[in-house]
């Protein structure tokens, strides 16, 4: 039977217990900040907690990812600047009368592995000043839609990869 | 002190109520429909961010902050996901490359 | 504090109404699927003001399910898109 009972089959596999655990802890203290701690909430709370571990456990296994902590908090912090620039080039360009934009779409080649690694990679792009992802590119690559396509954007997004390759241990030369 | 923390309020959320006045003008100002969700994502996003930077400073305790922060970083996350997804159909309707 | 926060809650709000008018309006499926994405980010924000300025912790969680289910509307309009593509040829 699939569900969360799975989760309690595969904890016999001794590689998977520590992330589980350590999933379902760090799922809980979440369940705990959104609904409060009071007792009456506390089962359906831990029966949330553990769906999204096996939910989680599905779509990330452990080992495809070994975050750093500490190129982690770099790297967050980087993220949360770079967000706030991009906010304030959309602004600027969408309240300029010229209305400066050059919309086009760019083929960037990334080093890191198809799979749970590269979507976390395009769902921060898309965060990221002036690109979005707009999925693979005919061929390889993945196929971005800038707002600039003046801006040296390859050369910005395989800065942006590097730090985030090296804040969930991936090595670049892998790939 | 009290007086120092309304500041704080007043100039985080008014700053964020801008990036969401920049992202409509950008939602109707933007000749395409990939460019407008630029717009859309980052400007709202910021102010999103701007606005609850804002509320922190009258929230009473750590919980109630830590739960805008958690209220913050879920709509971040959906939102940066499904920008993807929408990004993706603009691009499978528009011409092709 | 409290007028500016529901002032700051209105002007939001408006802005909101402003985007989804343009989106709504707008020819293709994203322009709809952005408009839901506009009420989710958007709603978010001005439930937020107004539970701190009417002193209203529920609203918070209003907004984080506003926010989740504006996810989930995508993606319900995007599977159906992909779905009608697929089905067009």
């Amino acid at each position: 039977m699939k569900g969360p009972f799975g989760l309690l089959r595969g904890t016999s596999d001794p590689g998977l217990l520590r992330p589980a655990i350590a999933r379902a802890v760090g799922l809980g203290v979440l369940w705990l900040v959104l609904a409060g701690g009071n007792p009456v909430d506390l089962a359906p709370g831990a029966v949330a907690a553990l769906a999204a571990t096996w939910v989680s456990l599905q779509f990330l296994p452990p080992g495809a990812v070994s975050v750093r902590p500490a190129s982690l908090a770099g790297f967050t912090f980087r993220f949360l600047r770079q967000s706030v620039v991009a906010g304030v080039d959309v602004a600027r360009r969408a309240l300029d009368p010229r209305l400066p934009l050059h919309p086009g779409l760019v083929v960037y080649q990334t080093g890191l592995p198809p799979g749970p690694s590269q979507h976390m990679f395009t769902t921060l792009m898309s965060l990221l000043p002036g690109t979005v992802p707009t999925g693979p590119a005919p061929g390889s690559g993945l196929l971005i839609h800038c707002l600039d396509v003046e801006q040296p954007i390859t050369a910005q997004l395989a800065a942006e990869e590097a730090l985030f390759s090296s804040a969930i241990g991936w090595k670049q030369d892998n790939g | 002190m009290r007086f120092a923390l309304d500041a704080l309020t007043i100039f985080a959320v008014a700053a964020g109520a801008f990036f969401f006045l920049a992202g409509t003008v950008g939602l109707l100002r933007f000749p395409d429909a990939l460019s407008r969700v630029h717009a859309l994502t980052k400007a709202d996003n910021l102010g999103l961010g701007l606005i609850v930077v804002g509320l922190l400073f009258q929230t009473e305790g750590l919980l109630a902050g830590l739960k805008l922060v958690a209220v913050w970083l879920l709509a971040l996350l959906a939102g940066a996901a499904v920008t993807q997804l929408i990004a993706r159909i603009a691009q499978a309707g528009g011409p092709r490359v | 504090m409290a007028d500016f926060l529901l002032g700051a809650a209105g002007f939001v709000l408006a802005m909101v109404a402003l985007g989804l008018v343009r989106t709504l309006h707008g020819p293709s499926t994203v322009d709809r699927i952005m408009a839901a994405q506009l009420l989710g980010t958007g709603g978010t924000a001005g439930l937020l003001l107004l539970a701190q300025e009417m002193n209203l912790p529920a609203a918070v969680d209003v907004a984080l399910i506003l926010a989740l289910l504006a996810a989930f509307v995508s993606i319900a309009l995007f599977t159906d898109a992909a779905q009608s593509d697929a089905n067009r040829g």
